[in-house]
């Protein structure tokens, strides 16, 4: 699904180059659980804001499903984008003026679907989520864990053939951590492609492959 | 989707209530200025075109040139003008109509106890209503105006004189004299119409008045004229018959100094500047001024609503780049900002709608204007409204629409994006613009209102304080010396005299010959027809020569006083040489007697130039009194002004005491001066309420997003006053740049508005410092208050979440 090969990315000021990733090449295949590890600096987020193409590697191939993300325009990236990657943050990054309902709506109203499909759609996640209860309130209104569970549900309901998760459960206590976690092994197992950072091993536990990151290189890849 | 931007829209301004608020009260008031500006060149701009006809409609108006002479530029013209061009040209006239009024103030009215003195009646001849269009609710016509001794009344007239009865056939008196039939009442009135009038009276009932033979003279001029050319005629054609015309009618002598032209009807409201005009007209410059600074406070409040919005921009990067990580396009965000800052705008749209409303009455009090917000009789009312607010929108959304929709993804979510860069300089920029603005229009005001006092308090050679004026009639001029020895009588009445016109706001011309000159010509020169008293109430001085004098029983026919600038204009070396020359009239061998110090016989508009005092032939005395002048003592001058009334109503019994003070009536020339001011004045204040207002929520934006600074630097030891002064240093900054901007731009101005006055106050530096003093003042008071919140906020929360 995924291929990478000799992704580099520095940023240079002046003679200085620093390097973010360097010779980052691997493959992912559909269905995989992989979790992205490493000590802070290491590259990890944006080595997942590359694969999530919200950034751009300095140098290297980027394929996705066959296609030459390297290659291509701006705006066949974002189509991409909306039809097949889910973001969720450390943060949520929830937009405060919406509610959870109209929150877990936007994607699709980007996606130009129309008003009473996406009634089915929202009203369907909300009820996998569990939140059908809380679908007008406001993010400020949640608790983390709820907040980043809506996060999750915005990032599902356009059916996005893999989830990539930036420290999904760095701002939760654990039990609201495990809560997550278990949503994300239940969306692996119905067969969404998870990508997550982290720092903790119990989390990276939950998936399939570990890929460690030191200082911009791989320095190991292991499986579970 | 639309709907998700109105919401959003919606949320944003619930949740910054004081940025919403400002906002859209800011631009309301923004909006309501420009709207009340909007009506009010608007209604300016309609005047006299309610007449079906206005475009074919013209003044016959005449120029009498001299080289020498002051000669006239009259807005009236002789009595057979009107008919004379009917009968030349009918191919190119198709009707005529005269108003006409003896060039008295006042007319007397009575019916029953009802008796007033009655300022706007006009003869009319019954073609008025083949030329205009001034409607009527009783009465035909074909036949109002057709039969001697008719007149018509507007409906405020009908119900002065008699109530709710049936006017039409009532007798009204008519100047003590002459019965006069009521055969029409006026519906309401335009009120934008150069000829006001509250009635009008059947020109044949002049002849009857005076005798068949009177209104022959082509020298005399006081009929407004007004033609109604054929469709298609173009006005240059009738225009290029005059000189035949005026070669044909007009005695030889006039000749060769006689011009006439026409005016557009609708020109003459806001371009007509001649004399005799039947009111005051406006002037053109008053709309310019008035569009641009409703402009002006349409910009400070679109500055606001931009910079407020950029300003929170730093809020919204986040929901910009969460929504382009969920598939938002940029297109799409410019949509959403542009709505949203359209919803805004409409809805102060909407506001503003309210406080024009409210505002309507004090208004209309102040530009004596009578408008309202009536959509349906005003439509374009509507259509600006709905321009306004997507201009306005669109302005104040463009640079958030394009600056927050440029914002990557990903470097909001690192916290990439910087504010305080080019945002803050464009921001800066627009307060200083604000400021600029705001400042030019109080030292503006400030000028105005100093030449406003100047021009009442500059000595015009003559007294204008403490004198009555008593508009006087031609039947008691056989009893004038009666009235002003009853008068005398009084200790507190210190001189009485007599004049044609009021001194220093009007006057004639009339034909002199001076010595040197070729005999049998004449030229005009302006001079009021007074009685001998006339310099000694005034506090004239004589400066060579002597006075009128009862002792010299023929100064009547043989004397003249002139004033100093006729002395120079004349060459005559001095005052003194000036005495004993020959100043002829048609009527008389006169001869100079005495030179008077200059005084301002017209508005400070104009300079002086030459001038005559002369005394009206014995035999002429009714014509020429028009007005009497009596100065009064300042001690209990309500007493005298009874005693005053009370003489006159056993003197002349059949005419109502009607008076005025001269000073007031003096300062009516500067009327539209003064309302100017008092426009500019105000629009002046709410200019710099917006852009306070502007100001305190960018200062709070400003302290809010510097509460982790000023966190460090309180831990870090700064003072409370310290911090105010770090924060409020940039924006006094700001405003000392402004007045930087504002200084030259309005100095510019105000220069050239006051070169449009022959006597002008200079403009003194104090306006400008006090201007940038205000300035700074009020932007600290706003500032301050910020920051002073800002720096005694603990230190500790402001950092607990960074």
């Amino acid at each position: 699904m995924i291929k990478l090969n000799g992704i580099e990315k520095y940023y240079s000021s002046g003679f200085v180059k620093t390097y973010v990733l360097r010779g980052i090449s691997c493959e992912i295949k559909e269905g995989e659980f992989v979790s992205i590890m490493g000590p802070s600096g290491s590259g990890k987020s944006t080595l997942l804001h590359i694969l999530g193409m919200l950034d751009e590697p300095t140098n290297g191939e980027y394929y996705f499903l066959d296609q030459a993300v390297h290659k291509i325009s701006e705006k066949q990236k974002t189509e991409i984008h909306k039809q097949y990657i889910g973001f969720v943050f450390q943060s949520y990054h929830l937009i405060d003026e919406l509610t959870v309902y109209e929150n877990i709506e936007t994607p699709l109203l980007y996606k130009k679907i129309n008003s009473s499909e996406r009634k089915g759609m929202v009203a369907d996640i909300l009820d996998r989520f569990n939140i059908v209860g809380k679908k007008d309130l406001f993010p400020n209104q949640l608790s983390g864990g709820q907040q980043q569970l809506v996060g999750i549900a915005r990032a599902v309901i356009t059916n996005p053939k893999i989830i990539l998760a930036d420290e999904p459960t760095g701002n939760l206590n654990s039990a609201q951590g495990e809560e997550i976690m278990d949503m994300f092994k239940k969306l692996n197992k119905d067969g969404t492609t998870i990508i997550q950072v982290t720092h903790s091993e119990k989390n990276a536990a939950y998936g399939s492959r570990i890929i460690n990151l030191l200082d911009g290189w791989i320095k190991e890849e292991g499986k579970n | 989707m639309f709907e998700n931007y109105i919401k959003v829209a919606l949320r944003n301004l619930i949740r910054g209530k004081l940025y919403s608020f400002i906002n859209i009260t800011g631009l309301a008031i923004g909006i309501s200025c420009f709207m009340l500006i909007f009506l009010f060149i608007q209604d300016e701009l309609r005047f006299d075109r309610f007449h079906s006809k206005a475009d074919r409609i013209y003044r016959v108006v005449q120029k009498l040139d001299h080289t020498e002479g002051q000669g006239e530029n009259s807005s009236s013209n002789p009595f057979p003008v009107a008919q004379a061009l009917k009968t030349d040209y009918p191919h190119l006239i198709e009707e005529t109509v005269r108003f006409f009024n003896f060039q008295v103030p006042s007319f007397s009215l009575q019916y029953g106890d009802a008796r007033f003195n009655e300022k706007r009646l006009f003869y009319a001849d019954s073609s008025l209503w083949k030329v205009f269009d001034f409607p009527l609710s009783v009465g035909d016509p074909a036949t109002a105006l057709a039969q001697p001794n008719s007149i018509v009344l507007t409906q405020e007239m009908a119900k002065k004189y008699f109530g709710d009865d049936n006017p039409i056939g009532k007798v009204v008196r008519f100047e003590g004299a002459v019965d006069l039939k009521v055969t029409g009442v006026f519906a309401a009135l335009p009120t934008q119409s150069h000829i006001v009038f509250d009635g009008l009276i059947s020109f044949a009932t002049v002849y009857g008045q005076t005798g068949p033979n009177f209104g022959k003279s082509w020298i005399w001029n006081p009929c407004w004229t007004y033609a109604l050319l054929k469709e298609g005629v173009d006005p240059s054609e009738l225009e290029s018959q005059f000189p035949a015309f005026v070669n044909k009618h007009y005695p030889d002598f006039i000749k060769p100094q006689m011009t006439h032209y026409l005016q557009p009807l609708i020109d003459i409201h806001l371009k007509s500047k001649l004399d005799y005009e039947i009111q005051p007209n406006n002037n053109e410059s008053d709309i310019y001024i008035f569009a641009a600074i409703g402009i002006f406070i349409l910009i400070i409040a679109c500055i606001n609503f931009m910079n407020l919005a950029t300003a929170r921009s730093a809020g919204r990067a986040r929901e910009v780049g969460m929504r382009k990580v969920l598939g938002a396009e940029r297109n799409q965000l410019i949509r959403q900002f542009f709505g949203e800052s359209l919803f805004m705008s409409f809805i102060a749209v909407l506001v503003s709608m309210i406080l024009v409303a409210l505002a309507l009455p004090v208004f209309n009090n102040l530009s004596q204007k009578q408008l309202s917000l009536d959509f349906l009789a005003n439509p374009l009312i509507f259509a600006v409204l709905i321009l306004v607010g997507i201009i306005v929108g669109f302005l104040a959304g463009v640079y958030p629409a394009l600056y927050l929709s440029s914002f990557e993804a990903i470097s909001v979510m690192k916290g990439r994006i910087k504010f305080s860069g080019r945002s803050g300089t464009l921001r800066k920029g627009l307060v200083t613009l604000q400021f600029a603005i705001s400042l030019a229009l109080i030292i503006g005001t400030m000028i105005i209102y100093n030449q406003l006092s100047y021009l009442r308090n500059v000595d015009l050679g003559f007294t204008k304080e403490q004198v009555v004026i008593v508009p006087a009639k031609p039947p008691i001029a056989g009893r004038y010396e009666t009235l002003r020895n009853e008068w005398m009588q009084n200790n507190s009445v210190i001189n009485v005299a007599t004049m044609n016109e009021i001194v220093g706001a009007h006057h004639n011309t009339h034909e002199y010959n001076y010595e040197g000159m070729e005999a049998g010509k004449w030229i005009y020169f302006p001079s009021l027809i007074v009685s001998e008293t006339f310099v000694e109430t005034f506090n004239m001085q004589i400066i060579a020569g002597r006075n009128f004098s009862k002792d010299f029983p023929r100064d009547d026919s043989l004397a003249v006083i002139i004033n100093e600038t006729m002395v120079s204009h004349l060459g005559w070396e001095s005052p003194e040489k000036a005495i004993g020359k020959r100043m002829y009239t048609p009527t008389g061998d006169e001869r100079v007697i005495g030179v008077v110090k200059n005084f301002n016989f017209v508005s400070l508009h104009d300079p002086i130039g030459p001038f005559l005092l002369d005394m009206p032939l014995s035999n002429q005395r009714p014509f020429w009194i028009k007005y009497i002048a009596v100065r009064i003592a300042p001690k209990d001058f309500r007493e005298t002004i009874a005693h005053i009334e009370n003489k006159w109503n056993t003197v002349v019994p059949e005419y109502p005491f009607e008076f005025f003070f001269l000073d007031e009536d003096l300062n009516k020339l500067y009327k539209s001066q003064d309302n100017l001011g008092k426009l500019v004045g105000y629009f002046a204040a709410l200019a710099v309420i917006v852009a306070c207002l502007g100001l305190f929520a960018l200062a709070s934006f400003t302290a809010e997003q510097r509460t982790k600074e000023i966190g460090i630097r309180k831990v870090l030891g700064a003072s409370v006053g310290g911090i105010v002064g770090l924060l409020s240093k940039e924006f006094l900054k700001l405003v000392l740049l402004s007045n930087a901007i504002a200084w030259p731009v309005i100095y510019y101005v105000m220069d050239s508005w006051l070169n449009g006055f022959a006597y002008r106050t200079s403009i003194s530096l104090m306006s400008f410092v006090l201007a940038a003093l205000m300035g700074l003042a009020i932007a600290f008071l706003t500032v301050s208050f910020q920051a002073i919140r800002a720096a005694v906020a603990n230190p500790a929360k402001s950092l607990k979440y960074e």
